[in-house]
């Protein structure tokens, strides 16, 4: 007898998606994650624009990940046209990515995912059972704003990245009262963690995680040109095509990855797997409390590498300001360049995982092909397949165990769905 | 009891409730004020027949499925807020040219995108009534926590007629567009945002959606005396909103 399990929608995600498992008595036929997120189609959009809107539009791809896909485009545009920022532009970037995994994870972690760890419906209710925990964690969510304001001068669409460059650089002032509350952050981050130390991380799947993430190629944890999966591939970030390798299914709007036939993920928990011999000092510290032992088995314990990768984000940001603080900023107005005919390719770690950007131009500077490849879109084929490690290590749990267990795995990738939908390639 | 909120989401990119949630020094209290009934992105408990007393919708719509949904949220509450630019008039997904969806999603998805439900982008106006916009890619924080406070008060959020350049002006910035040739759309974008960009030495992209108050025939002359051509005038100030053809 067939039976079919569905979860129409997937709540305490950002976009729209759902489940659908169908089980033929302990055979499982099918296990699928819906995407039904309206189409936006951003790549076609871009064809014919100028290369100097380009940034402004993929920030809307989505909200939470803005500073990650402006910061990227612009970097595969300066490829294109043949631009070397800064060392100083380069670091100010570091910072933001910082702000960015600081404020995404925090969000993700401690109001999205954390609920469930607790048996509570959502961080509202968290709220009045352990309110000072909640304001802990709205803190640390807002350390990371502040420093998104600062450096790209809104939280959500940020507007001081240009190409070259930034429209103008933080102030004196702004960077002591980032280099306080970031103090402030470590000590907030070592409350969380303290608390996080007492709550049972759920562990009801038992399967092998494949792994990708960007090799970092300096002290900056978040750029590379070279990605690695976890049995040692290695593909530059230019071929990226050969290890995203989409394809269209079916039963969703997003595109599904594979890399010789297998599905990969990415994310913290896939950085931690690849590069975690760069975690020292306090995040090192957080990661023996309370992260995931490796290799890892239990995809649930990605909201934990999160939480280790906000401590180093914390204490990387930190850093950063001291050294800013330290040195002064040279007075440097965005690099001047000639628009020119090229193509360019850039990939950074943003919080869900690797985020690819390609542009091609024409010698005018129109866009003449546009990529984006989202780390939720890398991530689909992955989460199915844990999904589905997830029914058959369930044994005979009853169906409401079974879908909150579902809904736990698809949560912990932290899917951004609205991005996904616009992974897609304007030829 | 307390007031009864719905936070739903349509095409978009999740803007409008990262803005919510990033009132991290007011959530508490808005959590304290209201009850938050229906509301997916943030719960999974959730009432999804009550009536509501104030519906925040984001995003566009952008096809049958989208369309029923907002049509549902409308005739559950007393008040709909159109929250952000996508909301308000279409936003950045609606700027097809009007080439048709069916050529664009198969550019995007190959044969596969033949079969999707996509139209081009709507506002929610183009649908149902809207009682109040908080336009804005993404709305402000503080324009949503007074339209909040407005709204429970039984007062509508004030509207706001002038132009970013106005918002510019009052700051004594130095004018991009006048003193520096770049193309910004200061002037014929609606203000709210405190001239945020200009401050950046940055020109405005036109995010809010046109101005009430707004010249656009004495911007294009300017921007066409500064060596612009007309077709990419048309296009940047159509990036955000391309109801306000002009």
């Amino acid at each position: 007898m067939t039976r079919t399990i569905t979860i129409e929608h997937l709540a305490r995600i950002e976009g729209h998606a759902g489940i659908n498992v169908v089980l033929d008595g302990s055979r499982i036929e099918r296990v699928e994650l819906d995407v039904f997120e309206g189409i936006r189609l951003f790549e076609a959009l871009l064809r014919g624009r100028t290369y100097l809107d380009v940034p402004g539009i993929v920030s809307r791809i989505c909200a939470i990940c803005s500073h990650g896909h402006t910061i990227t485009a612009l970097m595969a545009i300066e490829a294109a046209l043949g631009i070397d920022v800064s060392a100083q532009t380069r670091r100010l970037r570091d910072l933001a990515f910082q702000g960015a995994s600081i404020e995404s994870h925090a969000l993700h972690a401690f109001c999205l995912a954390l609920p469930d760890f607790v048996g509570q419906p959502s961080v509202i209710s968290l709220a009045g059972a352990q309110p000072e925990a909640v304001a802990t964690a709205l803190r640390l969510k807002k350390l990371g704003n502040t420093i998104q304001e600062i450096v790209g001068g809104r939280a959500v669409h940020p507007v001081n990245y240009v190409i070259g460059g930034f429209g103008k650089l933080p102030s004196v002032d702004e960077l002591l009262l980032l280099q306080q509350s970031l103090e402030t952050g470590l000590e907030d981050c070592e409350k969380i963690v303290a608390l996080l130390a007492g709550v049972a991380v759920p562990a009801f799947v038992n399967e092998p995680i494949r792994c990708a993430a960007l090799v970092p190629e300096d002290d900056a944890f978040f750029f590379g040109r070279v990605v690695r999966l976890s049995d040692g591939a290695e593909i530059p970030v230019d071929e990226y095509r050969a290890l995203t390798n989409e394809h269209t299914v079916a039963h969703s709007h997003a595109k599904h990855s594979s890399h010789d036939g297998r599905s990969f993920m990415v994310g913290a928990l896939a950085r931690l797997t690849i590069n975690g011999d760069r975690i020292s000092g306090r995040a090192r510290r957080v990661w023996e409390q309370v992260g995931p032992p490796l290799p890892c088995r239990n995809i649930v314990m990605n909201t934990l590498a999160q939480v280790v990768e906000l401590a180093y984000s914390i204490e990387r940001a930190r850093d950063l300001v001291d050294s800013f603080l330290r040195t002064g900023f040279a007075v440097e107005p965005p690099v001047a360049y000639r628009v020119r005919a090229g193509a360019g390719t850039a990939a950074t770690e943003v919080p869900r995982g690797t985020l690819y950007h390609h542009y091609e131009l024409d010698s005018a500077g129109q866009v003449v092909a546009a990529d984006v490849i989202t780390p939720t879109a890398q991530n689909f084929a992955n989460a199915e397949d844990q999904l589905r490690a997830a029914v058959r290590d369930a044994g005979d749990v009853d169906e409401a165990t079974l879908r909150l267990r579902l809904e736990m795995v698809a949560r912990a990738y932290d899917p951004c769905v609205s991005c996904s939908v616009h992974v897609m390639r304007a030829r | 009891m307390k007031p009864r909120i719905g936070i739903f989401g349509l095409s978009g990119c999740w803007g409008e409730q990262i803005v919510m949630l990033n009132c991290e020094d007011e959530l508490l209290a808005l959590v304290g004020a209201v009850d938050f009934a229906d509301f997916l992105g943030g719960s999974s408990v959730n009432d999804c027949e009550t009536r509501l007393d104030i519906a925040f919708v984001e995003g566009s719509v952008s096809g049958a499925l989208q369309e029923k949904a907002l049509r549902r949220i409308r005739a559950r509450a007393r008040l709909l807020v159109a929250c952000g630019t996508c909301a308000c008039f279409g936003g950045v997904s609606a700027i097809d040219d009007g080439r048709p969806r069916a050529d664009l999603a198969r550019a995007v998805y190959g044969r596969a995108g033949e079969g999707y439900d996509t139209a081009s982008h709507h506002p929610l106006s183009d649908f149902v009534k809207v009682d109040a916009r908080l336009p804005g890619c993404p709305m402000e924080k503080h324009e949503f926590l007074q339209a909040v406070a407005c709204l429970l008060n039984g007062d509508f959020p004030p509207v706001v007629a002038t132009p970013v350049c106005a918002e510019c002006k009052m700051k004594e910035q130095d004018c991009l567009l006048v003193s520096r040739q770049v193309a910004c759309a200061g002037p014929v974008t609606g203000a709210g945002c405190g001239a945020r960009c200009p401050g950046f030495n940055v020109p405005c992209i036109g995010c809010r959606g046109p101005a009430e108050e707004a010249n656009f025939g004495s911007m294009t002359e300017i921007l066409l005396k500064s060596g612009f051509r007309e077709e990419d005038i048309r296009r940047k100030l159509r990036t955000f909103a391309p109801e306000s053809r002009t």
